[in-house]
């Protein structure tokens, strides 16, 4: 029998057991080492030659991926580690680290209960290691630290024993910062921070495969003092063989994070705002596999062979083939054609997975990542939060026509996959739009099209995608139908900034239970009044109905809905989505008869007195800002910062770090786009940096007229604005 | 001047010789069949009969745009004529404010409508009809089914012992509507829709109301559903209690059977 088919039996054997699973994903900033850790684990796990561990990048399946040596998605795999003479089951996902592809790391926490945080040693806790460790707890998933790149410290740093050593407390002192921040206000963490002695946290070289912590030192008898020494004098395969890293890291993993049946009972309840007292609470908190099937999908992937692929935690039940499974938010019911696991990049199709696991099942022809698949009709889980919005737009087009059908399929398929991309299909022009995180992040899915779907595309300049919002109260409009029988009464005005926070993280929504998200609400700063009076949230805006006792209203409701979100769609000054804006509906007046109050006419009425009132809001453009971080060596600080402020930026803060200085501030992404080749010359080569979304900010007043302008004119809207719009 | 002239329920011959006469003298007619329709004619022969050029109008020419209508209205003998009676189901009130607002004087040449026939032709009586109602098609509303103020106006009449006139959904020029589906609500649909809120009730099917051969058949809905009654339009009338004379009637016009 081959090692590989025997492991998937040993998973196979170790899948009904959840108190021995583990199921976890590593998380790190970009470039800190968590692909090449991955690969110790599998060559650990005898999945992958031990030899080019470090090289392969077995998760990095995707030839784009291996070539740009970032992971793009979140990949899986399971294998088994024998810890205490017990063999465990470890259900593992790798994320991608870069800012753009941050969607996929949020939805891969869902899915596991353990965070493995990688943080390289010399440069230390970093933007995107505070993002993925919100993200975790979030998601009430328990986070341990690992601290890789060590060697440099020992090696290229010629560090000696105090500074290294002040230098790892350090990284851990600002993990834990950061952990004891994000949950003070979490009731059912108590304390996650990470510590040495416990051996919650690891050090070591995932690229020279060894790895020490406290458990694994007084197991092997090594000190410090030994490790530095072997690895200073380049014995790193001495050191490899005598504490390799996957040990101590999956040791880490069995010790200390939680298994399912440990970890359900507090997830759940996060995640999942169902009836806690049903049946269906029951069988999800106890991991019960003879109850309800209760398949949570955090991604969707191709195979060339077996079509679309879901991949997900199976939270309770057992899944098998054949079964006949709701897909939320769809009517009708998906029939599953097979049930596999992930064996480090490739599936393999067993005959059941029960709960407690993630599996990777075929035939969910209608789920999406975040859908909710289950035996029973059942509340859905919540919503799976995306930290960031879209903030750049590219169209695409097939350079030949006949490739035009097969394009739209693959868009489709593509903002299935990942929902943290937005496709606009236009099949009149043939010229599709496709929004995402960044460049990087779209410059991606293009090459995707072309290699993997073989269709050859012109993509566009990248266009930034604005926002409009109120700036202040209006007065009440009234908006009038065409047949003028119908007439509405709105004000509108900004909502908080916590408010708007509260429903971007998604803990405000129209799916959850009305006491709650009152709650929320409240808490945010909304008054206890206008909390209860809300019809609708669409976007970060929210609609109060303030009527009392108008008939025929309720009737209507859903038209004055549709009219309020398409105004909101495409604000008043150049068609971008409107946020953040409080709409009172005071008053209606509606006629007798329902044929005279349709779709013809209280669309338009209402979409008229939306636009009217943000008008008399002083509604203005917003535009996505970023935060901008270079590490840089002195003499290249001025060059680097003048990078920043020459694109309407702000530096915020500049102060030395090691040898290096580090710039920080903010600057539009509009002005961001080209900055890596500019800051490469201007600081020639020397600077790294990092950029993150961090929102959007009102337009200069100067600037207004000629950017809504030109986006007026790329959309082929005509120039003129609403004449009420005299402000600027 | 604005006329206001109502072409009466079928075919060219519907409208009144008062109306002909003020569209054959009036310097410019305009017309709108967006909120009904004369089935047994079309624009060119009611020209050739009326001996008149119409400039059609579709809903955003009435309800966005009138100013054609209203600056024609302010020099010239201006026509304005729907089907039906130009302020009864098709609720043109509008524009004659908009019209009174400008100083431009209007009139009104009524027509035969609806409202009228559902009494003439049935047999029930013209003061025992309460509120009337239209029955928009399922998804056309906001809603699924039949709205809720559809059905509290049918039960509030029945409790006042009162007949309910049903108008029947026309989806013409309505961009929320798929041109592929129904144009014209059948009787046989709406008995169907209304026999799950009114089971064992009965109902009078009116079609084609104003033609030479105008059907009326009274059933229960739950049998009205079942049959078909030919081209359009229909009508729909659910009676409350029953006047001998307007029992009399149904049997004798109906064909009902009331034992």
């Amino acid at each position: 029998m081959g090692r590989r088919k025997k492991i998937v039996q040993e998973c196979e054997t170790l899948m009904d057991d959840p108190e021995h699973i583990r199921n976890i994903a590593i998380a790190a900033h970009v470039d800190h080492g968590k692909t090449t850790l991955t690969d110790n684990l599998l060559a650990g796990a005898g999945m992958i030659s031990d030899d080019t561990a470090g090289e392969q990048l077995a998760m990095d399946t995707e030839e784009d991926e291996q070539e740009r040596g970032i992971t793009i998605d979140a990949a899986n795999v399971s294998m088994t580690h024998e810890y205490e003479d017990q063999n465990h089951l470890i259900n593992l996902i790798d994320t991608p680290g870069h800012v753009d592809f941050g969607g996929d790391v949020t939805r891969a926490m869902r899915a596991v209960d353990g965070a493995l945080v990688v943080v390289d040693a010399v440069e230390g806790a970093m933007p995107q290691t505070e993002t993925v460790l919100r993200q975790a707890l979030r998601e009430g998933v328990k986070p341990t630290l690992f601290i890789n790149k060590v060697d440099r410290l020992i090696s290229e740093l010629q560090e000696g024993p105090e500074e290294m050593q002040k230098r790892l407390l350090a990284v851990i002192q600002d993990v834990n910062d950061l952990i004891r921040g994000m949950t003070e206000e979490m009731d059912d963490i108590e304390d996650w921070t990470v510590s040495v002695e416990e051996g919650t946290v690891g050090f070591g070289s995932a690229l020279y495969k060894w790895g020490v912590s406290m458990p694994s030192m007084q197991r092997t008898g090594m000190d410090f003092g030994e490790i530095m020494e072997l690895e200073r004098n380049d014995n790193r395969q001495e050191l490899h063989e005598r504490t390799p890293l996957s040990d101590v890291v999956l040791d880490m993993v069995c010790e200390h994070f939680p298994n399912p049946v440990d970890a359900q009972p507090m997830r759940v309840p996060r995640i999942w705002r169902g009836d806690a007292e049903s049946q269906l609470a029951d069988d999800m908190r106890l991991v019960n596999e003879d109850g309800e099937v209760v398949l949570m999908v955090t991604d969707i992937g191709v195979d060339p062979h077996a079509g679309e692929i879901a991949a997900g935690r199976v939270f309770s039940g057992t899944l098998e083939k054949g079964q006949e499974l709701y897909v939320s938010g769809t009517a009708g019911k998906n029939r599953i054609q097979s049930v596999g696991i992930y064996m480090g990049g490739e599936r393999e199709e067993v005959d059941r997975v029960p709960a407690g696991n993630i599996a990777a099942v075929t035939g969910l022809k209608d789920a999406i990542a975040g859908s909710t698949v289950s035996s029973e009709e059942m509340t859905p889980f919540e919503s799976i939060e995306h930290i960031s919005e879209p903030v750049i737009t590219k169209s695409v087009e097939a350079q030949n026509m006949d490739d035009l059908p097969k394009l739209i399929e693959t868009l489709q398929q593509v903002a299935k996959e990942d929902p943290t991309i937005q496709v606009e299909i236009n099949e009149d022009t043939g010229e599709h739009l496709i929004s995402g995180q960044g460049e990087l992040h779209l410059e991606v899915i293009g090459q995707r099209i072309e290699r993997n779907q073989g269709i050859p595309i012109n993509t566009g300049e990248p266009i930034v995608v604005y926002r409009e919002a109120p700036q202040e109260d209006s007065r009440e409009v009234e908006g009038r139908s065409p047949n003028n029988h119908n007439r509405f009464y709105i004000s509108i005005e900004p909502l908080g900034e916590d408010i708007v926070e509260t429903i971007k993280m998604g803990e405000a929504s129209m799916d959850m239970p009305e006491l709650e998200r009152r709650e929320a609400l409240q808490e945010a700063g909304m008054d206890k009044d206008d909390s209860q009076n809300i019809e609708h949230i669409h976007g970060t805006n929210i609609l109060l109905d303030e009527t009392k006792g108008i008939q025929h209203l309720n009737e209507t409701m859903e038209l004055v809905i549709e009219g309020l979100e398409e105004a909101l769609d495409d604000g008043p000054l150049a068609s971008e989505p409107v946020q953040g804006s409080l709409i009172r509906l005071h008053d209606a007046r509606l006629h007798e008869d329902a044929i005279h109050r349709g779709p013809a006419q209280v669309i338009p009425a209402v979409r008229e007195a939306v636009h009217n009132s943000l008008i008399d809001a002083s509604i203005k453009l917003l535009e996505p800002i970023q935060q901008v971080r270079i590490d840089v060596p002195n003499d290249h600080m001025g060059a680097a910062s003048g990078e920043i402020q020459g694109r309407r930026g702000r530096v915020d803060d500049m102060y030395q770090e090691g040898d290096l200085m580090v710039v920080e501030g903010v600057a539009p992404v509009d002005e961001m786009i080209g900055f890596s080749s500019d800051i490469r010359s201007a600081t020639e080569g020397r600077a790294s940096w990092n950029t993150e979304n961090a929102g959007f900010q009102v337009l200069a007043d100067n600037l207004q007229p000629d950017k809504i302008s030109e986006i007026r004119e790329r959309k082929g809207m005509k120039q003129e604005l609403n004449p009420a719009i005299d402000y600027f | 001047m604005l006329t206001f002239v109502g072409l009466g329920l079928y075919d060219e011959r519907s409208v009144t010789v008062a109306g002909r006469d003020a569209i054959r003298d009036a310097d410019r007619v305009f017309a709108e069949f967006y909120t009904s329709r004369l089935i047994g004619t079309d624009i060119e022969t009611l020209e050739d009969t009326l001996e008149t050029s119409i400039e059609l109008r579709d809903r955003a020419g009435i309800e966005r745009d009138p100013e054609p209508i209203l600056e024609a209205a302010e020099s010239e003998d201006v026509v304005f004529c729907t089907a039906g009676d130009t302020m009864v189901s098709t609720t043109h009130t509008d524009l004659r404010l908009r019209a009174a607002d400008r100083g431009i004087e209007t009139r009104i040449v009524h027509g035969t409508t609806a409202q009228t026939a559902a009494g003439s032709l049935t047999g029930l009586q013209n003061y025992r009809f309460g509120k009337a109602t239209t029955l928009p098609f399922e998804d056309a509303h906001g809603g699924d089914g039949v709205p809720d103020s559809v059905v509290a106006t049918i039960e509030g009449n029945r409790g006042r012992d009162l007949h309910t006139l049903v108008y029947l959904d026309i989806k013409v020029d309505d961009p929320h509507w798929d041109e592929s589906d129904d144009t014209y609500m059948t009787a046989s649909q709406a008995a169907a829709m209304l026999s799950e809120p009114f089971p064992d009730t009965l109902g009078v099917v009116v079609a084609r109301a104003g033609s030479p051969d105008p059907l009326v058949v009274a059933d229960t809905l739950d049998e009205l559903a079942t049959q078909t009654f030919g081209d359009p339009l229909h009508l729909l009338v659910i009676p409350g209690s029953l006047h001998p004379l307007e029992a009399d009637a149904l049997e004798s016009v109906a064909g009902a059977d009331l034992e």
